[in-house]
């Protein structure tokens, strides 16, 4: 066989051969062997494990999570900003882009973004700046248009913008300003209230420097600075009487008792009290009788004297003269009507002095104050005593004599005091156009400032059984408030702005000198420096 | 609708009716008329017609009334306003127009006239600040002075106008007391006359702001600045003649003549503030108003309040007439007068409210005879003549320089008024049927 000889003669070494293989339409060919039986065995090794399986998915330790929803929708040119801005890695800021050029850049713009010869001019004068930086000009083709000169400069500046800009992302927050503000209740349910101006007391020929109702709502008095106390009828605004003292009249008060119609009036160094000459004749008998100083005070008069005032007689006036020895500033009743204290801002340690009017008696007010008096006011139930200084209030007992508390306003110069009717509650006016509300229980810092006057406030005031107070200013305005009081403690007293009172004319820069509740209306009066009163009703 | 009239202006088919005499009726045939016609041109339609039937007729001014509302736009507005078809045959009432058609020379007082009284037709009787009452015959001829009081008159008012040879009047003034007159009008002298008054009523503590009088005269009530409304007797000689024989000795000694004081036969409580007006329409109803915002009915027999109105603001002025006398017109701290219905029930609300006034009301009055007419002073100077059909004053009496303390209709036809130019204005020839 190896040398190529056949071992049989029948073998025929080159019989033709028999492809099993269809060559017609198979592309590889393919065996003919029989699938081994492992094949059809199943895998121990699997069982085991899918039994696995399926005892953790009955135990429950496999979960199957919900197919995770695609977004259906999704933004196609996508923000890059908002991108990033998820990721919580240092993001990409991108640099500002460069504004586009608009309609006056154009070659040939419309008339409308050309400027004139005199605009031109007037880009002068502007600062470097504010010029702008390009001026449109028209061109009658394209090719005419110049080489722009600033090119250079201006992708200079580009180049320092986008080194220079601050890359940080601005948060910003979206507030409505409406649900910043309180909730107040509406004006119209706060009504009555003081609105309309309907009457005028003509007749002061001078600034009107204070005024003061009576009790019973039917009389006003006013002071004026052309020297003259004049009494005036509320109704119908007729003048009923005038009294002359030919100086500057600083402060009127009226007996707070309606069966003893004096007024208690400042001028310079006195006060006088007069006779209003209301009321009938008991009344005026009673009066008269209140209204005299025996004639044996006169020798102690000279012992009075060292003490710095006096009571005497004043037949011109037909009233009392108590002379001090500082021009008096105010004057102010006690409830009762028998007890008034004024105020000498330059009077040092009687710069406050009590005096009763039926016993003709003055007392110091026995307590050291820090700083100028500016009012003294009595408490309207109680026997307490509201001392303003300057800069605080000092509340005293007179019972006890001592001092209970001390009212830190803040302001730089109180200028008026006003007492709420049931007490608890004062507001105080101050030069720099601030009104604070002290509520006594809760501190002795102010409850609420009101900043709205631009100018100083020359007085504020309580309504007697309204809810309302007011302050004026030199401003030529007057402000009402709505300001009630609960009587639960721990309710804070509801201040609502009602309404500003125009009307008054400004003179040597003084507007509103007084404001005073009418006693029983809720109306108020306002004095002006211009010589009127006005009644404001609601 | 024709074709022209579609053309040149739309016209109304429309029929003019009135209740006044014959002189002044027109014809009882419809006609057609201009749509866009004013007040002013139906009155000259209407004076045409006049003049048609009438050479004599002189021209005046008439104010037309469709469906009880005075016509104030173009009748075309109007009647579009109204929801009226345009197809029907219009009916147009008119009447004389109310304007004062003369103004009288005005009657110089020494200070303010605060109050007036006109329901005599004899006479006007006004109250003063300087204290004096003055009895006028016509404008400018004062025939009697009433001198006593020591302040201010407040409040006047005629007791029995009818009464037959003298006339019985009260004064209130600030000087706390109320004063009873008595004179003769027909008494002829050169110089006025000076009286003094018969009684001194004294009881209030306070300025007497308001004086009514019973319509029989016996009695009168009186509002005072001590919130109270006393009511007292005007006869001379009563039951209570203890108490005048003493006062009168007592006042004898420094008085030369005798005057008798009484006192307050009983007092009506209830308001809170001074009570600024009181009307005493019937036998035992008093109305009076008041500064603490209340209208109130009071019955005098038991001296209770039967109803109380509240009005809101401070009220000066009150009267009662109108519809059924049961209307109430009252003003005050505001320039709008308001019109209250009692007989309305479970409501408040006034039903007309006026408010072309600047300033405060300080007088209101109805037309003794007429349903609709009233007038009101204010403060503003202007004194308002009001027809309840229409929401605007039909005049405008603007003679006053300063405030109108009070107003009050004389004789049916004028208008007169007093303020703080210490004169009295007399408005005539108001025709209001």
């Amino acid at each position: 066989m190896l040398k190529g000889k056949t071992p049989h003669a029948d073998f025929d070494p080159y019989a033709p051969y028999v492809d099993w293989f269809k060559w017609e339409d198979a592309k590889h060919p393919l065996s003919n062997a029989p699938e081994p039986k492992s094949r059809f065995i199943p895998s121990k090794s699997e069982a085991k494990k899918v039994l696995g399986l399926v005892r953790a998915i009955r135990k429950g330790f496999i979960k199957f999570d919900k197919p995770k929803e695609e977004p259906r929708f999704y933004m196609l040119w996508g923000d890059d900003a908002s991108s990033s801005e998820k990721t919580g890695h240092l993001s990409y800021i991108p640099a500002p882009k460069p504004n586009m050029p608009g309609h006056e850049e154009s070659y040939n713009p419309s008339l409308e973004y050309i400027p004139t010869q005199e605009e031109i001019n007037s880009y002068q004068l502007m600062d470097e700046e504010d010029r702008p930086k390009f001026i449109p000009k028209r061109f009658t083709s394209l090719r005419s248009i110049p080489a722009y000169e600033n090119a250079v400069k201006d992708s200079f500046e580009r180049c320092l913008d986008l080194y220079l800009c601050p890359r940080v992302r601005k948060k910003r927050i979206n507030i409505d300003p409406e649900s910043l503000k309180p909730k107040l209740p509406s004006r119209k349910d706060l009504r009555p209230y003081p609105a309309t101006c309907y009457l005028e007391y003509r007749g002061h020929k001078g600034a009107v420097m204070s005024i003061s109702t009576e009790a019973s709502g039917q009389w006003i008095a006013s002071g004026s600075s052309d020297g003259t106390v004049r009494l005036w009828e509320v109704e119908t605004c007729r003048c009923i009487k005038v009294w002359e003292f030919g100086e500057v009249v600083q402060y009127v008060a009226w007996n707070p008792l309606p069966e003893l119609p004096i007024l208690a009036v400042t001028v310079g160094q006195d006060v006088f009290l007069l006779n209003s000459g209301l009321g009938n004749e008991e009344i005026q008998r009673k009066v008269k009788e209140l209204l005299h100083v025996e004639t044996p005070t006169a020798p102690e008069d000279s012992g009075n004297k060292v003490s710095g005032w006096s009571w005497r007689q004043d037949d011109e006036h037909e009233g009392i003269r108590l002379r001090h020895f500082k021009s008096v500033y105010s004057v102010e009743w006690h409830r009762k009507g028998d007890y008034f204290s004024t105020v000498m801002p330059a009077g040092d340690s009687k710069a406050i002095l009590i005096h009763q009017l039926s016993k003709k008696f003055t007392q110091r007010h026995p307590f050291k104050l820090h700083g100028l008096p500016v009012s003294a006011v009595f408490h309207p139930t109680r026997s307490i005593f509201f001392v303003s200084t300057k800069k605080n209030v000092r509340v005293y007992d007179l019972l006890k004599q001592k001092l209970i508390k001390k009212l830190e306003t803040g302001l730089r110069e109180v200028s008026s005091i006003s007492i709420h009717p049931a007490g608890d509650n004062i507001i105080v006016g101050s030069r720099d156009g601030k009104l604070c509300w002290f509520d006594m229980d809760l501190s002795s810092k102010p409850y609420k400032v009101l900043k709205c006057h631009p100018k100083d406030i020359n007085n504020v005031a309580f309504h007697r059984s309204y809810p309302l107070f007011a302050s004026c200013s030199d401003d030529c305005t007057a402000y009402v408030f709505h300001g009630t009081v609960y009587s639960d403690l721990n309710q804070n007293p509801l201040i609502v702005p009602l309404e500003i009172l125009r009307g008054h004319a400004s003179s040597d820069g003084r507007g509103v000198l007084d404001c005073k509740f009418h006693p029983r209306q809720p109306w108020l009066f306002t004095a002006g420096a211009d010589s009127l009163i006005k009644l404001y009703c609601h | 609708m024709d074709m022209d009239g579609d053309v040149e202006e739309r016209r109304v088919q429309a029929r003019f009716i009135t209740k006044l005499k014959p002189p002044c009726k027109v014809p009882h045939t419809s006609i057609a008329i201009p749509a866009n016609v004013t007040r002013f041109g139906l009155s000259t339609i209407v004076n045409s017609l006049l003049k048609a039937g009438n050479d004599e007729w002189e021209s005046q001014p008439f104010d037309f009334v469709i469906d009880g509302e005075l016509v104030r736009l173009p009748l075309e507005q109007f009647v579009l306003a109204k929801g009226i078809s345009a197809e029907k045959v219009l009916e147009i009432e008119y009447i004389r127009a109310v304007a004062p058609q003369k103004e009288d020379e005005p009657s110089l007082h020494d200070d303010w006239v605060s109050a007036v009284d006109g329901s005599c037709p004899r006479f006007i009787f006004t109250g003063c600040y300087d204290s004096f009452g003055r009895v006028w015959k016509a404008a400018g001829e004062c025939t009697h002075i009433l001198e006593g009081h020591t302040d201010g008159i407040t409040s006047v008012t005629i007791v029995n106008p009818e009464g037959a040879d003298s006339v019985t009047v009260a004064t209130a003034s600030k000087d706390q007391s109320l004063r009873l007159w008595k004179f003769d009008t027909e008494e002829h002298l050169d110089q006025p006359a000076k009286i003094r008054a018969y009684k001194v009523l004294r009881g209030h503590n306070a300025s007497v702001q308001s004086v009514a009088a019973q319509a029989s005269g016996n009695m009168i009530c009186s509002g005072s600045w001590d919130c109270t409304i006393n009511l007292w007797r005007t006869n001379l000689s009563d039951t209570e003649g203890d108490l005048v024989s003493i006062k009168k000795r007592k006042v004898k000694n420094n008085v030369e003549e005798s005057q008798m004081e009484g006192e307050a036969l009983s007092t009506l409580v209830g308001h809170t503030q001074c009570v600024s007006a009181v009307h005493w329409p019937e036998h035992s109803t008093i109305y009076s108003a008041s500064w603490d915002h209340s209208v109130r009915r009071w019955d005098v027999e038991t001296g209770k309040d039967l109803s109380n109105i509240f009005c809101g603001k401070a009220l000066n002025c009150l009267h009662v007439g109108g519809e059924g006398s049961s209307l109430i017109a009252a003003g005050g701290s505001d320039p709008i007068l308001r019109i209250w219905d009692p007989r309305k029930p479970g409501t408040s609300a006034p039903i007309y409210q006026f408010s072309s006034h600047n300033s405060w009301i300080s007088a209101c009055k109805w037309h003794a005879k007429s349903l609709f007419h009233l007038l009101s002073a204010s403060y503003d100077g202007k004194v308002m003549l009001w027809d309840l059909r229409t929401a605007w004053p039909l005049a405008i009496i603007d003679s006053h320089e300063d405030k109108v303390l009070c107003a009050d209709w004389w004789k049916g036809d004028s208008v007169i008024s007093g303020g703080v130019d210490s004169k009295l204005c007399i408005s005539s020839g108001i025709s209001v049927q």
